[in-house]
């Protein structure tokens, strides 16, 4: 395979795969989130802050390989 | 004036001659900063016993022999640190044992320069108004900009003009013409911004008509994101300075929006970090969220530029938080404690068999630390910037078959999305982390409930 056939073909790939991990991650946190809030609704703010910091952390693993395609695709 | 002042020149001496040593240890080879500072050491301690000296022979118990002997003990302290000084002079380069023997001295007449100004009658004209200081400053600082960019370029337009390389200069011109076409596919395109667009022009100018790029196009090209970030912070302080000094009773709506962040900031802050450090940080961790929100949220605003969409400002962003959490660390807990929550804090044999496999563990996660705080930042912002890009390129070509002056505002949903979610967010993770770094990194108050329990353990037995 050529070299920018192989970049043109991985770099979409790479970030669609990330981004399912990124998904099933963010499902995962919202879940124990809203179950969280459902039991005790008095601690709203504090799960609601430390669910934006886990997210953020699942969210820049997508993030990552989207910089990765975007410093790349200047190469196809 | 007195005693004290020479102690805080010794101080000061010390601190900035440490700092230039690191210098040029980093772009000389070691010998030359090893030298300096054997040379500024030398010259401190010197400095320390000629006045020990000297207050002994005039102070209150002279000629009692407690005096004499510690007299005779300075005297036979220099003469070693003669010896050692000619030493020195024959291992190390001795210019650079000389600039640091000099340093002290030049610190020493700085400072009496500096007090001499500050008492003088033109420095009370001049710092008067505020504006007035601001102008005579900024008169200066363009003065040595001119001045010292007239003297690098003047050697080199002499030695052009003796040379006379005009066969050489419409081939080098070509050259640097080629240069930024093949650079140009190199990473996507961007919004244009005020600044790029002017550099870009002055460049594409001195490309067609074959002369060379100017100085300030270039200076605008490379500190594009730099200028923006001040101009932010600019921005951010003229507000809360103009805010500040109109204090009133019934606040007005810009005082009130500050007052409210304040106290939320200072209320979060303090919640994670405690009563006895979140005061103390939360000026640094409040500030962080409000520039880099307002950095984030910049590039929304036609023809700016996120600055925090460049890998060079989150790095050094990261890069302060980091050296502020070490420098908290060491004042805290000292080098001992800093080595020993390195070591993980080891208190039985399994702690100290771990040890070896701890630090490694440790360093790697201090240094990983600022590189993904700053490659979060930067990703969020730039893929959100190129986003937007990447949807008005869709809506123009959408209508170019009817040749319409304007596109489809496709982007604008995720303006919204970019200034809603995630400028805001992308502030918060980064100062809450950083808040997290330095909890996870100053002394925890575990010992005091731990013995509060042991106490109550006691008072039930």
């Amino acid at each position: 395979m050529d070299f920018h056939a192989a970049l043109g073909l991985g770099l979409p790939l790479g970030v669609g795969i990330a981004a399912i991990g990124s998904g099933i991650g963010l499902g995962m946190i919202g879940n124990g989130a809203m179950q969280a809030i459902g039991r005790q609704p008095e601690a709203t703010a504090k799960i609601q802050t430390a669910m934006i910091i886990i997210g953020a952390f699942a969210e820049a693993l997508t993030i990552y390989a989207f910089v990765t395609v975007f410093l790349l695709s200047g190469k196809i | 004036m007195g005693l004290e002042f020479l102690a805080r020149v010794r101080r000061s001496s010390l601190i900035a001659g440490l700092v230039i040593a690191l210098a040029i240890a980093a772009v000389a080879p070691w010998k030359l900063a090893a030298g300096f500072t054997a040379g500024l050491l030398w010259s401190l301690v010197n400095l320390a016993l000629l006045q020990f000296i000297v207050l002994t022979m005039t102070g209150a118990e002279r000629g009692t022999p407690a005096a004499l002997t510690r007299l005779g003990l300075a005297f036979a302290g220099s003469l070693v640190l003669f010896g050692a000084g000619a030493f020195l002079l024959f291992q190390l380069p001795a210019m650079a044992l000389a600039a640091g023997f000099t340093l002290p001295f030049l610190v020493l007449t700085l400072k009496g320069a500096s007090m001499a100004l500050l008492e003088s009658a033109l420095w009370r004209r001049l710092t008067a108004s505020r504006w007035q200081s601001a102008l005579v400053l900024l008169v200066l600082v363009g003065g040595i900009w001119f001045g010292v960019d007239h003297f690098r370029t003047a050697p080199r337009a002499i030695a052009q003009g003796t040379e006379s390389t005009q066969p050489e200069k419409p081939a080098g011109a070509h050259e640097s013409a080629a240069a930024p076409e093949a650079k140009k596919p190199e990473g996507p395109k961007e919004f244009s911004n005020l600044i790029g667009i002017i550099a870009e022009g002055a460049i594409h100018k001195a490309e067609e008509t074959h002369t060379e790029v100017p100085a300030w196009a270039k200076f605008l090209e490379h500190f594009e994101v730099i200028i923006y970030s001040l101009f932010v912070a600019l921005l951010i302080s003229v507000v809360s300075i103009s805010v500040a000094n109109n204090w009133t009773m019934i606040p007005g709506p810009l005082q009130a929006l500050l007052e409210t962040w304040v106290e939320h900031a200072y209320n979060f802050f303090t919640g994670i970090l405690g009563p006895k450090y979140g005061p103390q940080l939360v000026p640094f961790l409040g500030t962080l969220f409000v520039y880099i929100y307002v950095m984030n949220i910049f590039g929304l605003i036609p023809f700016m530029h996120s600055p925090t969409s460049n890998l060079n400002v989150t790095v050094a962003m990261a890069l302060t938080v980091f050296v502020y959490v070490q420098f908290m660390a060491f004042k805290e807990l000292g080098f001992l404690g800093w080595l020993d929550h390195m070591a993980g804090s080891p208190r039985d044999l399994v702690g100290w068999a771990l040890v070896p496999l701890m630090m490694p563990v440790h360093l790697i996660g201090e240094i990983a630390k600022p590189i993904s705080l700053s490659c979060r930042l930067f990703g969020n912002i730039f893929g959100e910037d190129m986003l937007l890009v990447g949807f008005a390129t869709l809506g123009v070509s959408a209508l170019s078959a009817l040749h319409l002056p304007f596109g489809l505002p496709l982007h604008v949903p995720f303006m919204f999305l970019a200034g809603i979610i995630t400028a805001p967010v992308q502030a918060l993770v980064f100062t809450m982390l950083s808040t997290i770094y330095f909890l996870l990194m100053l002394p925890h108050d575990d010992h005091g409930h731990g013995e509060h329990a042991e106490e109550a353990h006691h008072h039930a037995h």
